[in-house]
């Protein structure tokens, strides 16, 4: 197992830039997660940190060593690939197996270590099957398998879990908690469903346009989002924004304030100290469950809201919303960054 | 109204439940269906099966050419070849033929596949220089080649004189065995772009990331190659032998120029023994029985590889089958767990320094690319100089590559006859502007034809093709595509000469429409099953008629299938030689490679400077296509790779 530092690491394909002078430290044995929209150069920079692509700046260190101009197969890394990428000729047997034999381990070692990964992942009874007679979830689990099996340095997943269904998505990336745990390995793992990341991350990187947007323990991204990017793009449903001159409390039309649906409810009585508080039409009610969701027209924008028990709540009806002061997000207009509040 | 129309025909293609038709049928075949497929269908069995079964019955007769009596004979053509020690020595010469072309073109093929899948500057240059040897008519390629390989002046020798190598010269094509090894590697010459755009399409369809795996896992280019891509090229290099072997059985052109079957009988493998025993010979009945080996031949190919096809077919189906997911990783984890083993230390291997093995690895490529490049081109640029150097200086010796002087005198020969100049043109160097228009003109409808009508057969077979049907109708095409053309001649010969259409270009015309029906049907099936059969069913909702659904929704969608199609078939009739030998006679309808073949049989020295000037004309449309049609030459030749 080993640390990973990305140091200044900057990308270009011709004149289009990919990523722009990232840094990254990666403590041995954490699992990192790189989260971003589609095209944010998170894959990218994964196949960087791999080897498969060259880095145009910067340098990528393991443990310290500079490896930035080691080939891919000398990096002693592992890769599970969205697509499993299992080599379809080989049998269950043979995926686990080549890495071994590419690096001429003994024949008892390679069976032993296969009979350790096939019983780890529970792949046991599967071990003389082709890929192609295997359901998803159970690819899945030979290319973590393939992956694990010669005790990589660290073990990198580019959206791993993005082709299975919903419900088995919940159960492997518990299995996959789990194994990191048990391996102490370094995982990097790439997604773009910040859910996924939230759960499993240690530590969370929030990528946009290439640049890393914050770097961060994933409890502290979602209550501190760093700028409007991340505050948007983590909490589902998105953080409601309003112009600082429209919404109570005197923040002036260069700050826009963020609330979460979730910490803006109705309320009855008038406002406490410090408290934002809005009114405006209730437009719809949503049932999802747990809660309801309110979409409410406030000044010509559309703000969702939340509550328990919409008794009482009828659509066309004026509703007056309040959020405690202490989930009031504030951010320069211009900058887009978070003002410390 | 249109409404009404509509409310008739839109419940019928939405109600049938979506699971029955997998890949998208639209319901109860509607009679538009039939009614698309019915004149390739009949093209077909009027032209290739009605050839085939009067093949069949003209084998199990002895024929005289003067009294015009047929004797039946029953089976005794057949078991007279097989005391024909003849027969069994061209037996022997086709298998070796066929198993150089084969080994060859497929090596070449794959190191061309392999340089033309990498990303580097002037690949799509690279690539259309890679299909002219391809593109090119067979016969231009025989007569480029047995100049080449020319005894007294020919341009190897020329050049082994030029490099001071003179010692080294041979008569190349005057010793048996290496004539017919010189044939079978003119014929890798042609054939291996084939087989690279066959293994290209292969490559291209790997998925990115296995190489990448494995690059992770360790493995270095040559383990990769042998354990990932060989691996998966394995169906397609199945395929690709057969269709090889298929091609390499009715190689013709070729040894009609290049060696006529000689010297002696070393070249004479069984489509020339059966061209000889039924044209030269005029034993009809005894060619047939040869012709109708080489046809079953061909056909126990294609059976062979259907065999093997369907299986693999039948897996991937499988491959979406079990769905059981429910076990999670760690249920049949109670038992006791086998220790993790101690793996070795990981020791790079890598012996030389990354930047000198980069270096190596760059240059090795780059050495690789200049070597197909000048395997494809040199060939060809050494027929432009010998078509542009004055005719005296071809039959030179000792004979030397280096022309006197750069000249269009030759281009002005053949092109403009009546200019004289110092040259009196000669009668077969007239007949070349004629040719060229026969050709164009002929090419041109057989296309428009051709596209036409495939394009309707396509579409029924793409939508209906797991109806039995149209199954067996297009299993019955694909029969058709592995027919060689030497056993359709002579029934199309002897029917032309009763119908009068011998010698004329209607005849042409209808005779490469037969055989090329069958390919642009099969080629814009594969072009309407990328096309979803949702746009059917909202073009049939908002009111078109199956018709009009053709015309204004999916035409414009396969277009480029179309374009493929059309410069495909225009290409296959242009070049073609075999009919056109066979049924033309005069001028009038001769095309341009029967006209260039008509220069060798006359054998005048000074006609070669014209020779090639024709032969470089005759290339233009393959080269200029190569160039600028590039993807639609891979389209077709991808979807209707059957025939070279």
């Amino acid at each position: 197992m080993s640390s990973i530092t990305i140091a200044g690491v900057s990308k270009a394909y011709g004149q289009t830039p990919v990523l722009q002078a990232l840094d990254v430290e990666i403590p041995d044995g954490a699992f990192v997660s790189f989260l971003g929209p589609s095209g944010c150069g998170k894959s990218t920079l994964l196949f960087c940190i791999a080897g498969l692509e060259e880095v145009s700046d910067g340098r990528i260190l393991f443990d310290g060593r500079d490896v930035t101009r080691v080939a891919a197969r000398d990096r002693n890394i592992a890769l599970v690939f969205q697509d499993y990428a299992l080599y379809p000729h080989m049998s269950v047997r043979g995926n686990l197996a080549f890495p071994l034999r590419q690096q001429r381990a003994p024949e008892p070692t390679i069976n032993a270590q296969v009979a350790w990964a096939a019983h780890l992942l529970g792949l046991e009874e599967l071990l003389e099957r082709a890929p192609a007679e295997l359901s998803g979830g159970q690819r899945q689990r030979v290319a973590v398998g393939r992956a694990i099996v010669r005790n990589p340095a660290a073990l990198l997943m580019d959206e791993p879990l993005s082709n299975l269904d919903a419900s088995l998505r919940v159960k492997t990336r518990t299995e996959i908690k789990r194994l990191q745990r048990e391996l102490k390995t370094t995982v990097v793992f790439v997604t773009h469903d910040q859910e996924e990341a939230m759960v499993l991350s240690d530590r969370i990187a929030v990528m946009n346009g290439g640049a890393l947007q914050q770097f961060d323990e994933p409890m502290t991204i979602y209550k501190r989002p760093a700028n409007l990017f991340v505050a948007g793009f983590i909490g589902s449903p998105q953080m409601n924004f309003l112009s600082g001159d429209t919404a109570p409390g005197g923040h002036g039309e260069h700050r826009l304030v963020g609330v979460r649906p979730h910490d803006l409810t109705p309320c009855k009585q008038a406002p406490r100290d410090g408290e934002l508080s809005l009114s405006g039409e209730l437009a719809l009610i949503e049932p999802a469950g747990p809660l309801h969701y309110l979409d409410v027209e406030i000044g010509g924008q559309m703000i969702k809201a939340t509550c328990a028990d919409p008794s009482g709540l009828t659509p066309g009806a004026a509703i007056s919303l309040a959020a405690p002061a202490a989930s009031v997000h504030l951010f320069d207009r211009d900058s887009g960054l978070r003002l410390v509040a | 109204m249109a409404a009404f129309d509509t409310a008739e025909v839109a419940p019928r293609a939405t109600r049938r439940p979506k699971l029955s038709g997998r890949r998208g049928g639209l319901g109860r075949v509607p009679a538009f269906a039939y009614l698309a497929t019915l004149p390739t269908l009949l093209v077909v069995a009027a032209v290739v099966g009605a050839p085939l079964v009067f093949s069949l019955f003209l084998s199990l007769h002895r024929t005289n050419p003067i009294t015009k009596r047929w004797i039946f004979v029953g089976l005794d053509n057949y078991a007279a070849l097989l005391v024909n020690s003849d027969f069994w020595a061209a037996i022997g010469r086709t298998a070796y033929f066929a198993g150089f072309s084969v080994v060859g073109a497929t090596l070449i093929g794959m190191a061309m596949a392999l340089v033309l899948n990498e990303r580097f500057p002037g690949r799509g240059f690279l690539r259309s220089v890679v299909l002219i040897p391809w593109a090119m008519a067979p016969v231009s390629v025989g007569v480029l080649w047995s100049f080449i390989y020319a005894g007294d002046y020919g341009a190897l020798t020329g050049l082994l004189n030029d490099l001071g190598l003179g010692g080294l010269a041979l008569p190349w094509l005057g010793n048996g065995f290496r004539a017919l090894n010189l044939v079978a590697l003119t014929n890798v010459w042609s054939q291996a772009p084939l087989t690279a755009l066959m293994l290209l399409a292969g490559l291209q369809s790997m998925p990115g990331s296995l190489h990448r795996a494995a690059m992770l896992d360790g493995a270095g280019p040559v383990s990769r190659f042998f354990n990932i891509t060989l691996p998966w090229l394995k169906p397609n290099l199945f395929f690709i032998s057969v269709v090889a072997t298929i091609n390499a059985l009715m190689a013709f052109d070729l040894l009609w120029i290049m060696t006529r079957g000689g010297p002696g009988e070393a070249t004479t493998v069984l489509s020339w023994l059966g061209y000889l025993t039924s044209f030269q010979f005029l034993r009809f009945g005894e060619g047939a029985s040869i012709l109708y080996c080489l046809t079953i031949l061909s056909f126990l190919l294609a059976i062979l590889y259907t065999l093997v096809l369907g299986p693999r077919s039948a897996k991937r189906r499988e491959a979406t089958a079990p769905q059981g997911d429910a076990e999670g990783f760690a249920e049949i984890r109670s038992r006791t767990a086998p220790p993790m083993a101690t793996l070795p230390p990981l020791r790079p291997r890598r012996a030389l320094p990354r930047p000198l093995a980069d270096f190596l690895a760059r240059g090795g490529f780059a050495l690789l690319a200049l070597l197909i490049l000048l395997w494809s081109a040199l060939p060809v640029l050494a027929l432009v100089l010998m078509s542009a150097t004055p005719a005296s200086d071809l039959i030179r010796t000792p004979p030397t590559l280096v022309p006197s002087q750069l000249t269009l005198q030759n281009f002005q020969t053949v092109l403009l006859p009546q200019s004289g100049g110092a040259f009196s043109t000669s009668v077969q160097a007239k007949r070349v502007p004629l040719a060229l228009m026969n050709s164009f003109v002929v090419g041109a409808v057989v296309s428009a034809v051709c596209v036409a009508l495939g394009s309707f057969a396509g579409y029924a077979f793409a939508r209906y093709g797991r109806r039995r049907f149209f199954g067996a109708s297009l299993w019955a095409l694909l029969l058709t595509r592995m027919t060689p053309a030497l056993t359709l001649v002579l029934p199309f010969f002897i029917a032309y000469r009763v119908l009068g259409l011998i010698d004329s270009r209607t005849g042409l015309i209808i005779a490469y429409c037969s055989f090329l029906l069958p390919l642009s049907a099969w080629m814009m099936r594969s072009y309407f099953e990328g096309v979803p059969v949702s746009l059917d069913r909202a073009a049939l909702i908002d009111g078109c008629s199956h018709v009009s659904m053709m015309w204004q929704v999916l035409l414009p969608v396969v277009r480029p299938g179309i374009v493929a199609a059309g410069i495909f078939c225009f290409l296959a009739s242009w070049n073609e030689f075999l009919f056109a030998l066979i049924l033309t006679s005069t001028p009038q309808s001769q095309t341009i490679p029967v006209v260039i073949s008509g220069f060798l049989s006359q054998a005048q020295f000074y006609e070669y400077g014209p020779m090639f000037a024709a032969s470089v004309l005759s290339i233009l449309p393959p080269v200029l296509v190569a160039f600028f049609f590039q993807r639609y030459l891979v389209q077709g030749a991808l979807s209707g790779a059957i025939k070279g």
